[in-house]
């Protein structure tokens, strides 16, 4: 025996050391770089400048009308967002799950927006819903509705964005609701159908809780994931009209990239950032650490 | 009982009726980038409102027009093969790094592996979105801004990727490394020549996961490639729909050509992204 398991020890970090250095240097220090930056006053414009400023930052920040307003526009967002996305992607997998002509047609063309990527969805629906020439609006004219400012509007411009996520998205969790159906074992439902249970309490007794694992899974993911909202306003609306569709991480992005002040940005960083950290957390103690990656 | 039949007719058809416009509702979006992206800029607008905006005209030699007038603007291939580029390798090098740290963690025995492990999958939490800012201060510190490596390279290694091949290598049984070593093999040949090629599944999940994530990344390079010539498509779309003058037609023809290589992603390695489900909650990575 040429090598033990003690010998392979030496060599092992040859094989983890590529990856862990590339997440040291573009997770762990960013990450690391955030807290330190948050203290100071640090410019990019003037990056000599760079002064300990303590926890002035944080204190700016609770302070900061448009930060607030930007947590309160993502809150909107994922309040409106989960029941719609979630709740579309179950009724098409419940759709497609059942055997039917067309089933395949279907399928494609619930899952179609999901191939077109956020940039993509995006400008397309910039003219779709342009309010003077747009598609919608021309739609909506043959019955007689008048023209919708959509996202020029401060308070519809949310509510489009939303149901554009929700149409690029609803697809893909559909897949994820579908594996999930065809893991109930059809035995049961016979058995149901045979103790006088119809469809609908077929649906509430069997189904719902059978795929509870999977919606949980969907759930948390998405509510996670919606908190981290930016593609759509950043190319849609610049966060305007009047602040209504700014998000954190594009408060952030601007803050720290268009207007240059990293110190400020890194104290958003700092609390935005760990209140998504501890949803994190709290989603894995709810799926039960099986799905902890 | 007929009367029975005819009920069930009528609720099939009636069914079939209501799903097949919900269907219209996912895919109108889409024809109308399609048929718009071939017709001219004016009858774009004149067939708004009508059935006709989801229709192709009758002249198909001019189906091409706003694709050639597109092409003689931008260097539309230049992004093509940027966005190949990156993905490309973006894809593969996932493969290599993530596979290198899964095999390591799986098959060696090393002070601090369960430790390392352990952080590495708390990494995990942390937001990614939310760090862009210091991140771009790190590339620029390496003095790769504007460069293809700065685009590629903090894509590489990701924890979740590096938990599925260690997972994969966890269920290879140890008995066919220490008979390969009887003959003489060493642990990189194990790894390249028995353990990659079992492992197929997970490189054909992790690639095609890569790929689009890579393929649909905008706000990274936008922030760290500054010269138009470097551009990935994703961030050429916003260029062009910022460009004036903008012609609908043109802009309709950069989001088809943009999104036809992702169909053909999708449509061969579906199955593959079943596996990878649950990584993400959105379309979004």
């Amino acid at each position: 025996m040429r090598s033990t398991l003690s010998a392979r020890s030496k060599q092992a970090w040859l094989y983890v050391a590529p990856a862990l250095l590339l997440l040291t240097l573009f997770l762990f220090v960013p990450a690391a770089l955030s807290i330190y930056y948050s203290l100071t006053d640090y410019n990019m414009l003037a990056p000599q400048a760079k002064t300990f400023i303590g926890l002035g930052n944080y204190f700016k920040l609770f302070g900061d009308p448009i930060f607030w307003k930007s947590v309160k526009n993502v809150g909107q967002f994922v309040l409106f967002v989960m029941p719609l996305q979630v709740g579309t992607a179950l009724g098409l997998a419940l759709i497609v799950h059942k055997q039917r002509p067309g089933n395949t047609f279907f399928k494609i063309s619930f899952f179609a927006p999901v191939v077109v990527s956020l940039v993509v969805t995006s400008v397309l629906w910039l003219y779709i819903l342009n309010p003077e020439q747009g598609l919608l609006n021309g739609i909506l004219a043959q019955f007689g509705i008048k023209a919708q400012p959509f996202l020029t509007s401060p308070t519809q411009a949310m509510f489009a964005i939303i149901g554009i996520s929700a149409w690029q998205g609803a697809g893909y969790q559909m897949l994820i609701f579908l594996a999930g159906l065809q893991n109930i074992p059809s035995d049961v439902y016979e058995a149901a159908t045979i103790d006088g249970a119809n469809k609908w309490e077929r649906f509430i007794h069997i189904t719902l809780p059978m795929l509870k694992p999977t919606s949980v899974m969907i759930l948390t993911t998405t509510f996670i994931d919606a908190f981290k909202l930016i593609i759509q306003p950043m190319v849609m609306t610049q966060g305007g009209p009047m602040d209504s569709t700014i998000t954190p991480v594009y408060y952030i992005y601007r803050t720290g990239f268009t207007d240059r002040s990293l110190g400020y940005a890194s104290a958003m960083t700092m609390v935005y950032g760990l209140a998504i950290i501890i949803f994190t957390i709290c989603q894995r103690k709810i799926t039960g650490g099986d799905n902890n990656a | 009982m007929p009367n029975h039949n005819y009920k069930k007719m009528a609720n099939t058809i009636i069914s079939t009726i209501l799903i097949t416009l919900l269907a219209l509702l996912f895919l109108f979006p889409l024809v109308w980038m399609l048929v718009s992206s071939m017709k001219p800029e004016a009858a774009i607008y004149k067939d708004i409102g009508g059935i006709k905006a989801f229709l192709p005209s009758f002249d198909i030699g001019s189906w091409g027009t706003a694709y050639r007038e597109l092409l003689s603007r931008f260097n539309v291939f230049i992004y093509l093969l940027n966005s190949i580029f990156y993905g490309l390798s973006v894809t593969i090098g996932s493969i290599i790094v993530n596979s290198l740290a899964g095999y390591g963690f799986s098959k060696f025995r090393f002070r601090g592996r369960k430790m390392l492990f352990g952080l590495l999958l708390a990494l995990l939490v942390i937001p990614g979105e939310t760090i862009i800012i210091q991140k771009f201060q790190i590339v620029r510190s390496m003095g790769i801004l504007n460069t293809p490596l700065a685009v590629i390279f903090p894509s590489l290694a990701a924890p979740f990727y590096i938990y599925m091949f260690k997972n994969f290598f966890d269920a290879i049984s140890d008995d066919v490394i220490e008979s390969a070593q009887l003959e003489g093999a060493s642990m990189f040949t194990i790894y390249w020549r028995i353990m990659l090629p079992m492992a197929k599944p997970a490189i054909a999940t992790v690639g095609t996961l890569s790929f689009i994530g890579s393929w649909n990344d905008y706000i990274w390079p936008l922030m760290v490639l500054t010269d138009s010539n470097r551009f990935p498509l994703q961030v050429a779309i916003t260029n062009i729909n910022n460009t004036q003058p903008v012609y609908m037609n043109q802009v309709m023809a950069i989001l088809t050509i943009s999104t036809i290589p992702l169909i053909i992603v999708y449509v061969f390695f579906q199955k593959y992204l079943v596996q990878g489900l649950g990584a993400s909650g959105t379309g979004e990575k």
